[in-house]
């Protein structure tokens, strides 16, 4: 039986791998791949642009940046013709390429929900983002329940198979919520939480529970050690084990939040129970009280302009980001939409029309700081040496509302080049 | 028509104002800002003046008197009179105000809550007796909003759930009441047929019409039914004449009803029907059943239509395209809706465009700007927000382009109109500046200076 499973996984990776081969494309392998992007705009996010800069890839990672590089010979010379290069955008909250299963919303608390088990990889919406500059994206539990799922993050390389989409060492983060969304779904059950005090309610009952358990398991690995042979496990919980996970600071705990007062809320819980918060999503009251934040090295990942869809997005405004990070908050601009996903440099670059964000504080809104967010900004976020080889040559300014992606890199292989027929994806064909 | 889109109000009286002013100060403020011709002549001088009707001149003048524009012209040669104001815009650019060509504005402040939402009657499917002037919210915290992207006239519509779902009006966004705001009531009907009015949201929801057929069939039937009322009607004068030229009784007055009776002007090709289809059978249906009555068509989104662009030029009508943000199917590349506003235009279809929104409706130059970037001409891309817009709805003898005699909707802005980091300093409407004010600035400006 098991084996028979096994075997049905096993044979649609065969026949990838066959069609594959049969259509006469070669998979994507980075480490063979040298090239150098020359004459191009180099905005390299982390220090500036480079005019007529060059950018060398070696083995998908980016091996030199400048006005000329030391390359191999053999390496592929691209000519970016004086367009701009940027690194590739990263989404730090989206639900795209999960076929609707974002929300388990059978209870309040359901941390032991993976994301990655609902996570379809042949979503077309991965390449539509990807026609959009997005290499990175970190997709999370929806907001029915105050305690969601853990993300998953994954790399845009549409047309490879499902593993060598997930991201490399990406930390782990575990969705929470609060607000309308929790009350408005258990509260239209009856059931608890249908009021913020419901909500935090639930949320401190889970916590304690994890504390139980935290304990109860402290304690057996404490008489293991002292050598007792006496000790017995403590039954295994799915749940508590990953809200323990949260306790012991080894999940990153993502907040979709809209209110300003829950923001406190959720710090002084957050105190309580001696987690760090990582970012809060949506955050469309941090202008608030941006220094609560900055103070306690909270990101925000917010929307550019979305507003009045509902009560707690009333008091929304587009100044929001410029004036978050004028207080020293870290800020993000995300997608939580198929759609927005395709255009988060028009996104981004709200931000210098609504506040002045500079270009290149614009542009860290969907790079550097979301990267941060997502726990990947040693990897990607920035055109520096050392760091994936993850670009996006543009064909007009990209921070505008007509730029449009001519090229995308991921770990140093073209996975999105628009002056192809078809799809405009090197490493796909339909019906693969 | 004419003296409605110029706005003035000038049937509002002082008094009128003064009694406001005592009732609520800063509404009445407002009130006779607005409500008074601006006498005075305004003069924009040294910015950068896209016409839209006749090209751009670059270091130009332009003079506002009377709510509407009097001159305009290169500032060498520009007369500028001895009592205007001038204000100087030099490095700005000057643009008629942008029309949105269907919003849900004043019709909804709180999507999520329900009772701030007066969108669409669900009731019945056929309700084109449903007047959107009947609900329209001049109050409403999303007109300044969205006034400040320099946006000055909207197409409200009801919501796309219907077939018919009811009546649009043609609203100017600033003025002293909603009488002041509509310009044109009833200026066309939406017709809606992209499957999304089935009404089989389950089996055991299931009702009628729960299919395309049911769709086309229950329309067929309305407009049929229109038309006998309508002879009815004719029957009806005929016989009152004969009696009264025979000095008999009178025959008794044929019941009204108000859902035919809004269908007739329809019927009569007096106004246009705003055509929905998505998909190719879609609009080929529609578009056969309209045939069918004569109606006077715009077609509107056709985002899914790529493979019908020569049969939709060929019935050459006008397009209202977008949101050119809609997904394409999975089977599609991915720029095959960002691309359908230039492939339209290259074949000589007018387009306008329209954010289909209300609280993002200010986005509206942005989805021309990203249509740019896929191959549509940056002055059509303009003129599709401006004058295109204006002639769809019959209005392009008042607005829609920066020339002599129409209506001062004027926008000044410090770069593209298109461009999404483009900030729009000053924004006329009929002659009037309207203050950059809106609930969002004074949140920004209260916790700006905390």
């Amino acid at each position: 039986m098991r084996r028979n499973a096994i075997m049905l996984r096993a044979l649609p990776m065969f026949l990838l791998w066959f069609t594959h081969a049969a259509s006469g494309q070669q998979p994507p392998d980075a480490t063979h791949n040298e090239v150098v992007i020359k004459n191009a705009v180099v905005m390299t996010v982390t220090h500036g642009n480079v005019k007529n800069g060059s950018v060398y890839i070696k083995d998908g990672k980016i091996a030199a940046v400048g006005e000329s590089v030391n390359a191999s010979a053999s390496a592929t010379v691209i000519d970016a013709g004086g367009k701009y290069l940027t690194p590739g955008i990263v989404d730090s909250h989206s639900h795209l390429a999960l076929d609707d299963d974002v929300n388990e919303a059978t209870s309040p608390v359901t941390p032991q929900m993976m994301m990655i088990d609902a996570f379809d990889y042949q979503d077309k919406a991965i390449y539509r983002a990807l026609a959009g500059g997005v290499t990175t994206s970190l997709l999370l539990h929806g907001s029915a329940n105050m305690i969601g799922g853990q993300a998953v993050v994954i790399k845009h390389k549409y047309g490879a198979t499902r593993d060598a989409m997930l991201f490399p060492g990406a930390p782990r983060s575990i969705k929470f919520a609060s607000g309308e969304n929790p009350k408005r779904v258990y509260g239209s059950r009856n059931e608890l939480p249908s009021t913020r005090m419901g909500n935090f309610a639930v949320q401190r009952d889970a916590l304690v529970q994890a504390q139980d358990y935290m304990r109860s398991w402290d304690d057996y690995n404490a008489k293991v050690k002292r050598g007792d042979k006496d000790a017995t496990a403590p039954k295994r919980d799915l749940k508590l084990e990953a809200l323990a996970d949260v306790l012991r600071g080894k999940l990153m705990v993502q907040i979709h939040c809209y209110r300003a007062d829950e923001f406190l809320n959720e710090i002084a819980m957050a105190k309580e129970f001696g987690y760090h918060i990582r970012a809060f999503h949506h955050a469309l009251e941090a202008y608030k009280v941006p220094e609560k934040l900055a103070a306690e090295n909270i990101g925000i990942a917010t929307f550019a302009d979305w507003w009045g869809y509902k009560q707690e997005a009333w008091d929304a405004i587009p100044w929001n980001a410029v004036m978050s990070m004028r207080k020293g908050v870290r800020v993000a601009i995300k997608s939580d939409s198929d759609d927005f996903a395709r255009r988060l440099n028009q996104e981004a670059a709200k931000t210098m029309h609504y506040g002045g964000a500079s270009e290149e504080e614009a542009l860290k809104m969907i790079t550097i700081n979301a990267a941060w967010i997502v726990g990947v900004d040693d990897k990607v976020g920035s055109i520096e040496v050392g760091k994936d080889a993850d670009l996006v040559l543009w064909d007009g300014y990209p921070l505008s509302s007509s730029a449009v992606p001519s090229k995308v890199w991921i770990d140093g292989d073209v996975y999105f080049d628009r002056s192809l027929p078809g799809y405009g994806m090197p490493h796909y064909t339909e019906g693969q | 028509m004419k003296n409605q889109v110029t706005g003035n109000g000038s049937h509002v009286t002082g008094i009128f104002c003064a009694a406001k002013a005592v009732a609520v100060v800063a509404l009445a403020i407002w009130t006779c800002a607005v409500s008074f011709a601006q006498q005075q002549p305004l003069v924009l001088k040294g910015g950068k003046l896209l016409t839209v009707s006749h090209g751009t001149i670059d270091n130009g003048v332009l003079v506002m008197q009377g709510g509407k524009i009097i001159a305009l012209g290169d500032a060498s040669s520009a007369r500028i009179p001895k009592d205007a104001k001038v204000i100087d815009v030099t490095g700005m650019t000057v643009y008629p105000g942008l029309i949105d060509s269907e919003t849900a504005l004043g019709l909804t402040e709180i999507s999520a809550e329900k009772m701030t939402n007066d969108r669409i009657e669900l009731s019945d499917e056929i309700m084109p007796h449903m007047h959107v002037y009947d609900a329209f919210h001049a109050e409403s915290e999303l007109i300044p909003v969205t006034r400040l992207n320099g946006i000055t006239n909207a197409i409200v519509a009801p919501d796309n759930e219907d077939t018919l779902p009811g009546q649009d009006s043609f609203v100017q966004l600033a003025g002293a009441s909603a009488a002041d705001m509509l310009l044109i009531r009833d200026i066309a009907m939406p017709l809606n047929f992209t499957g999304a009015q089935r009404r089989n949201e389950s089996w055991d929801k299931q009702k009628f019409p729960g299919t395309r057929m049911g769709m086309a069939a229950q329309l067929r039937q309305a407009f049929m039914d229109a038309q006998d009322y309508q002879q009815k009607a004719v029957e009806y004068e005929k016989k009152k004449a004969d009696a009264e030229r025979d000095k008999k009784p009178l025959p008794a007055t044929p019941k009204r009803d108000l859902k035919l009776e809004a269908l007739l002007p329809y019927l009569q090709g007096k106004k246009p029907v705003i055509l929905a289809a998505e998909g190719p059978s879609d609009l080929e249906t529609a578009v056969r059943l309209a045939q069918e009555f004569n109606l006077k068509i715009v077609l509107n989104h056709v985002s899914h239509s790529r493979p019908m662009l020569d049969y939709i030029a060929s019935l050459k009508v006008p397009v209202i395209v977008g949101p050119i943000y809609e997904t394409p199917k999975e089977s599609e590349r991915f720029d095959v809706v960002y691309s359908l506003p230039a492939e339209l235009q290259k074949r000589g279809v007018k387009i306008a465009f329209a954010s289909f929104d209300a609280h993002n409706a200010r986005n509206l130059p942005y989805q021309a700007g990203f249509a740019v970037g896929f191959g549509l001409p940056a002055d059509e891309a303009l003129k599709a927000i401006t004058l295109n817009a204006a002639e769809i709805w019959g209005v392009a003898d008042q607005l829609g382009s920066l020339d002599p005699g129409k209506t001062a909707n004027v926008v000044v802005a410090n770069g593209d109109p298109l461009d999404v980091k483009t900030d729009v300093k000053h924004v006329f409407i009929a002659g009037q500046e309207i203050p950059l004010v809106s609930r969002q600035t004074r949140l920004r400006d209260e916790y700006s200076t905390k």
